[in-house]
């Protein structure tokens, strides 16, 4: 009989038994970590954090890109059935079909997020040491909340590809509409807004939610942002309005 | 059991399916027959939910094949070959299926042993042959212990030996009680697989039969008569209201007498005959005969 149990058991067996999964979380796991400490040596050597926001930026300053890579891990989890035809198999196992999104979400975010929360707190500390005296350290005001912050950004932007994967369906498509979501939505914005709209406007794009919710002090964006708690809140729901998106037309569309 | 009633399927303005009615028994094997872009298989998604029909219904163990709590126990699909992600291996394809349902790992390994791929459970499905990933969907439509089996030609791509496998197959579980539903254009695999046949054209039905009435029904019968005195048993047996057509042999072909009426005029006119055959239509002349106005070039 289905259960969503039983949904949520056969996603995760899906997504743990690719070894795309694994290489693509094993590849973000060692850049990010090394990237983090090449940062914090370089950063210790020509211009050492003023503050702790600033040690913590530097610590993840190549999220920006990885929050992309997991993104698309994310897409994957949808369109590879479509480009497979898998999806006529699964969607035949569960023809309700919406449990099937809502277990791919969740079995994504349980995978992602306890090895983001490794990979986050592991470039923090590497970056910490060699910025040495200059660096941060766990005990920090916010620090904590950065670090999860941090790990729950790629996640969130994951379940959003996930979304779009939903809507667009192949691989290409979803990839493309998740970099234009990600990277050419912010950058068109501040041109395209007229002056003082963008200050009102940009804290809700996801990009710049994402990158406040690891924030300490405001440190991150050049933009005005929303609290960290603020800013995982506007991106959950980015991420809820998408998937809702997506369910409406899985629910409905031939498969 | 599957019941069609009035099944209808439109993309745009093309008619896909049109107003379909049929109903497959269980305890027999039945023959989805049609050229291609006749709709069988936008009517065998439509039959496990992958497609909404436009108007109409179609019934599986009597409900909406979405209504059910088990759906993989009433019905069984393969529907393309090689629907698998190419990274995962059968195994974990099959046990993702599986763990929908509950359905226990041992299962899982049980019909990979009926397909005969236990050998190569543990291998990525990407580097199978089109014959292997064919038998893996076949034993992903047996995963559920189904009521009723639907496969979309499975023969495709398998060698003599996965042919025959499949024909056993097929008629195994139709003795066992459960409704079989399986699309070929191979006719010469149908006539000896198949008890009864659902032949759709362009979206419509055309016959819903069994193979011997159909081939009564629509192909003419032949019977092959030989004599020495060629012409004048031609001459008899056009004054008799047949067609006569000479082959190469020396014989004739004889179209629109049985053979003991053939037999009967001859003896009556005093000739002799060396060979006295009738010869029955195959599936495949009734078939054809059957869908001719039916085929459509695109």
């Amino acid at each position: 009989m289905i259960t969503f149990r039983h949904v949520l058991r056969s996603e995760w067996t899906k997504l743990i038994s690719l070894r795309s999964t694994w290489a693509t979380l094993g590849a973000v796991a060692a850049l990010a970590v090394g990237l983090a400490g090449a940062i914090g040596y370089g950063v210790s050597r020509s211009d050492p954090p003023a503050n702790v926001g600033e040690a913590v930026g530097a610590a993840f300053l190549p999220l920006d890109f990885f929050v992309l890579v997991v993104g698309a891990l994310g897409v994957l989890q949808m369109t590879g059935e479509y480009g497979s035809g898998l999806i006529r198999a699964t969607l035949t196992a569960v023809p309700r079909r919406l449990p099937v999104l809502a277990a791919k979400a969740l079995a994504f975010a349980a995978l992602t997020f306890p090895v983001m929360v490794a990979v986050c707190l592991a470039a923090f500390l590497v970056c910490q040491a060699f910025l040495g005296e200059g660096g941060a350290s766990l005990g920090d005001a916010g620090v904590t909340g950065a670090i999860l912050g941090a790990a729950a950004c790629p996640v969130l932007m994951g379940l959003l590809g996930l979304g779009i994967g939903a809507l667009v369906r192949n691989t290409a498509g979803a990839v493309t509409t998740l970099a234009a979501v990600l990277l050419v939505v912010p950058a068109l914005l501040t041109p395209v807004l007229p002056g003082g709209w963008d200050e009102r406007v940009m804290k809700f794009v996801p990009t710049i939610a994402g990158q406040a919710m690891y924030g300490v002090g405001g440190n991150g964006t050049p933009f005005d942002t929303l609290a960290p708690a603020a800013s995982a809140a506007v991106l959950v729901g980015w991420v809820l309005v998408t998937l809702a998106g997506g369910a409406a037309l899985l629910a409905r569309r031939d498969a | 059991m599957i019941e069609a009633r009035a099944l209808t399927k439109r993309y745009g303005d093309k008619v896909a399916v049109d107003e379909l009615s049929f109903t497959v028994r269980p305890g027999q094997v039945t023959g989805f027959l049609g050229p291609n872009g006749a709709g069988k298989s936008t009517t065998m998604r439509m039959i496990v939910g992958l497609d909404r029909p436009t108007a109409g219904t179609v019934t599986v163990g009597g409900r909406p094949y979405r209504e059910h709590t088990a759906p993989l126990r009433q019905v069984g699909a393969l529907l393309e070959a090689k629907a698998v992600h190419k990274g995962r291996t059968a195994h974990s394809h099959l046990l993702a299926l599986a763990q929908t349902h509950g359905i226990a790992v041992r299962r899982v390994d049980e019909v990979l042993g009926i397909a005969g791929l236990s050998d190569v459970a543990g291998k990525r499905v990407g580097g199978f042959s089109l014959g292997m990933g064919q038998r893996l969907g076949i034993a992903v439509a047996l995963l559920g212990d189904p009521a009723t089996v639907m496969l979309d030609e499975p023969v495709n791509g398998l060698d003599p030996d996965g042919v025959v496998w499949v024909r056993n197959l097929l008629k195994g579980l139709a003795a066992e009680g459960r409704t079989v539903l399986v699309s070929s254009h191979l006719m010469s695999e149908m006539a000896l697989t198949a008890d009864h046949l659902v032949i759709i054209g362009r979206g419509r039905l055309l016959a819903d039969t069994t193979v011997d009435e159909l081939i009564a029904r629509v192909a003419v019968g032949t019977v092959l008569v030989r004599s020495l005195r060629t012409a004048d048993l031609r001459d008899l047996l056009v004054a008799n209201g047949a067609t006569v057509t000479p082959t190469d042999s020396g014989a004739v072909q004889v179209v629109g007498l049985t053979a003991e009426k053939i037999g009967d005029l001859a003896l009556d006119g005093g000739l002799p005959l060396y060979e006295l055959t009738p010869r029955r239509a195959s599936l495949e002349e009734a078939y054809m005969e059957l869908t001719r106005e039916a085929v459509e070039y695109r």
